[in-house]
């Protein structure tokens, strides 16, 4: 591990200086990391309007993913280009566009892909790609107002109550869905977790049910107090929580190699956890790592 | 007003029009069509106006020159590319007037060719934004034509005018947001001097509308939400609210409910009725929107003076299988048990062929046009609805994970987009259809902009040996198929049928084909080099009548693989204009 890693660095110096004598001993495997490596640029696909991860906040581009992405580069010694893509139906189409194919429109893929669900079944059907270093476990949870709402209630209690999720989600299904659709009419659409988390801080609704990630992150920009979280897990609940990684192009390997080493150094250092902190939402190690 | 004038002083053209009202000749060319030639067009005979060749859209020309005895003897008058490394599908249909062919292309462009020597006179690129995302190939259906302008739509959800004469912007206007997954498509058509025109998008967020904008600033007149509790306006004021707040919607699902009407319209000018065809509801799951989800999976008819909903028609309430009711609803008259009758046709994605009262929207008769249909067992002539199979129905999100439950059609319809055409000879209507079903379940593992989500998966499988795609006369007053052509390959193009006794249509397998109107023999057929998707036309030109086509296969039929793959995975992408006339 240390001597690989030790031989990249090496790369790196070497790259700045304009040859690659360095990889020798590897030269196949090698070829991506180098080429990328050549051009000087990491090319980083992040999600469009995905708050906390990667969204426009007065023209900039800010998030997790963001942040991360540059951390990556910089560790390379590489420019961050970091391109948004607009999500498409699934992910696996997203994968399609942003990673191994490029856009229909012309999407230049990028060299790697931030937020990729790390999921067996899900990679097995995606080839073309590697899904490669976890690095946040995400969960949906339910937070409420204190006083407008027991947020460990038996969800049929709700009922009357005003709900905020994202439209089409698993949060939006279940409020609408579950219990014979006995909540569906209490349900508020928003365009995203965030906006819904921001309407029930604004006390246009009583409880929402949206991403940890998209909770903790509002709650710590609007300084907002008096919300509680609900402890337990939902009933019929159909997500547990996933893993989030990145993907790579599956001929990419040496890429994805290096960038786990980088990765699993920021978790060991605590540069992870700070580069979360500073969006208000706690690291919460991936399952697959543990 | 006197800012449009001023705007008019650049275009010699233009002030004429403005000023005199008459058709002067400016340089180059005439006056253009107005809205009178618009409405004849389908008796005008040497020039194409409107997508449709008539706002009735009954796609049929009295030209006989070509006819069933010698068509064998049609050869290409020339070919004209349309070019560079943009492929893909090529849907449109040419207008032709004054010498020229005007086509538009894949990637929202627009090509005006001489129409006697297939040279180009110029072309338009939209520029597009590398974030727009179309759910069905970067497609365009056609444009539309007036006085000196040719108008299209882009795949960002823009109207654009055109000078014909130098395809120079005349005006170009935003319809919607693209970064809220909106898109159009479809051809606009020119009503008294309106551009209507519908929107398409993704499943999510979108609201179904129609629109009307003066044709000589693109200025909004009057804007109709198709989703019920949406206000429509008029001239900037409030129109009234389509439908009644949550009546067939529960909670606030109305507000993102779907409904695009990514087909476009046809209008009839003896009731002053417009015809818009409603795309399917929003969320996908019916099991999370209870109730009828009106107007969605619905024929509208409109007024085009204020853009009121004067009657609609649902073919497919509370519809769980994607059965967009876009299709193109046809004005035609017939005598129905005796009795003459104002009457409208079309041919819906969900597989039956429905006649209503165009007067009113009254249901008045649907047949089955397709082999199966898995979700209906027939259509209640009482009540005008579908019986329910409900063991059919893709179940609720989240349960019986893998459990497979086969529809048909496929969600890609007994009929997709491709025009039909009627002909007033032999009073048949010539139904591009497919025969093709689907696997549907809930996919265990699903993910959507990176987080966790219950996706469904599909699997679209022939439901035949022999074909999948069938062209097929229908009777409209007996409901009988009086004959079919079956095709191997999804048919994908729409139908021009004649005065000459013959039908036209394309193949993906690259044939531009004849038959005979009355018993369907295939009479000619030619190799265009690639798949042909777009909707033939004809014309006459100088004492010679011409067919034009346009060739390059895409589309949504090959964004989809599986079984239907097999059909379709050797034809190669292209991008020409084919125009034929017989030999001499």
């Amino acid at each position: 591990m240390l001597s690989r890693r030790a031989l990249l660095q090496g790369a790196g110096a070497m790259a700045v200086a304009g040859a690659f004598p360095a990889l020798a001993p590897n030269p196949a495997g090698a070829a991506p990391l180098a080429r990328v490596r050549e051009l000087g640029t990491l090319r980083v696909a992040v999600y469009r309007d995905n708050r906390p991860w990667s969204w426009e906040k007065d023209g900039k581009l800010v998030g997790i993913d963001v942040d991360l992405a540059k951390a990556l580069a910089s560790k390379l010694n590489l420019r961050a280009d970091v391109a948004q893509i607009t999500a498409d139906e699934s992910v696996d189409d997203d994968l399609r566009n942003a990673v191994w194919k490029g856009g229909l429109l012309g999407f230049m893929p990028a060299d790697i892909m931030l937020h990729i669900p790390f999921d067996r079944t899900f990679a097995a059907r995606n080839d073309q790609v590697a899904i490669i270093a976890p690095y946040y476990r995400e969960t949906f949870q339910f937070a409420g107002r204190h006083d407008d709402i027991d947020c460990d209630a038996p969800p049929v209690q709700w009922k009357g109550k005003r709900l905020a999720a994202e439209l089409d989600s698993i949060p939006d299904f279940y409020l609408i869905g579950a219990f014979g659709g006995a909540l569906s009419k209490d349900v508020t659409h928003y365009m995203s977790g965030a906006e819904a988390v921001n309407a029930m801080i604004d006390g246009k609704a009583d409880g929402v049910l949206a991403s940890r990630a998209q909770i903790e992150a509002v709650l710590h920009e609007r300084g907002a107090g008096g919300v509680a979280r609900r402890k337990m897990p939902l009933p019929a609940f159909t997500s547990a929580g996933w893993d989030i990684g990145l993907a790579v192009k599956e001929n990419s390997r040496t890429l994805g190699d290096a960038i786990e080493e980088i990765m699993s150094g920021m978790v060991s250092s605590g540069e992870m956890q700070a580069l979360f902190a500073a969006h208000g939402v706690t690291y919460m190690a991936p399952v697959a790592a543990g | 007003m006197k800012g449009r004038i001023l705007r008019s002083l650049g275009s010699a053209a233009a002030l004429a029009l403005v000023v005199a009202g008459a058709p002067l000749l400016a340089q180059g060319g005439t006056a253009g069509p107005n809205d009178a030639d618009l409405m004849n067009d389908a008796a005008s005979t040497g020039d194409v106006l409107t997508y449709g060749m008539g706002p009735q859209a009954q796609r049929f020309s009295t030209l006989k020159q070509i006819d069933t005895s010698n068509v064998a003897k049609l050869v290409p008058a020339f070919a004209s590319s349309l070019g560079g490394e943009k492929q893909r599908g090529q849907e449109a249909q040419p207008i032709v007037y004054d010498g020229t062919i005007y086509v538009t292309g894949s990637y929202s462009r627009v090509f005006a060719f001489d129409a006697r020597t297939g040279e180009e006179k110029w072309q338009y690129d939209a520029r597009l934004p590398e974030a727009i995302m179309p759910c069905c190939d970067v497609v365009n259906r056609g444009a539309a034509i007036y006085g000196d302008k040719i108008i299209f739509a882009t795949l960002d959800a823009r109207i654009v005018a055109l000078n014909r004469n130098t395809g120079k912007v005349v005006w170009n206007k935003q319809i919607a947001d693209y970064k809220e997954g909106y898109s159009a498509t479809a051809a606009p058509i020119i009503v008294k001097g309106m551009v209507i025109t519908g929107n398409s998008g993704g499943e999510f967020g979108v609201v179904g509308a129609v629109e009307a904008r003066d044709v000589n600033t693109g200025e909004l007149i009057w804007h109709r939400p198709v989703i019920e509790g949406h206000m429509g306006t008029l001239r900037g004021k409030d129109n009234g609210i389509t439908g009644k707040t949550n009546a067939s919607w529960q909670g606030d699902l109305w507000k993102t409910g779907g409904g695009a009407t990514w087909l476009g319209g046809t209008y009839d000018p003896e009731t002053n009725l417009l015809f818009f065809g409603t795309g399917n509801p929003a969320p996908w799951n019916s099991h999370l929107r209870p109730g009828d989800n009106l107007y969605t999976s619905s024929t509208l008819a409109i007024d085009p003076d204020t853009g009121l909903i004067k009657w609609h028609y649902q073919t497919t309430p509370h519809d769980g299988w994607d059965f967009d009711g876009v299709n193109e609803f046809i004005p035609f008259d017939a005598t129905i048990k005796g009795k003459p009758m104002k009457l409208g046709a079309k041919a819906d994605r969900n597989g039956y062929f429905y006649i209503l009262d165009r007067t009113n929207g009254k249901f008045i008769s649907a047949s089955k046009f397709v082999m199966q249909t898995t979700w209906a067992d027939g259509i209640n002539p009482k009540t005008g609805r579908p019986n329910y199979i409900e063991a059919g129905r893709p179940p609720a999100p989240g349960t019986e994970k893998g459990k497979p439950v086969f529809a048909s059609p496929s969600f890609l319809g007994g009929k997709n987009w491709m025009p039909m055409a009627y002909s007033h000879d032999t009073g048949l209507f010539y139904i591009p259809s497919n025969d093709w079903g689907m696997d549907i379940w809930n996919e265990g593992i699903a993910y959507k902009k990176g987080a966790a989500y219950l996706g469904a998966g599909f699997t679209i499988k022939p439901i035949a040996d022999d074909h999948i795609g069938v062209l097929r006369a229908m009777d409209p007053r007996t409901g009988k198929i009086m004959w079919e052509y079956k095709n191997k390959a999804p048919l994908w193009g729409g139908v021009l049928t004649t005065g000459g006794n013959l039908v036209f249509t394309g193949t993906p397998e690259g044939y531009l084909k004849a038959f005979d109107a009355k018993t369907g023999q295939e009479l000619w057929k030619f190799q265009t080099g690639s798949g042909v998707v777009g909707s033939p036309v004809t014309w006459e030109q100088d004492g010679e009548q011409y067919v034009a086509v346009m060739s390059g296969w895409g589309g949504a039929v090959p964004l989809w693989g599986g079984e239907v793959a097999k059909s379709f995975k050797d034809i190669n992408q292209g991008g020409a204009l084919w125009v034929f006339k017989l030999a001499k």
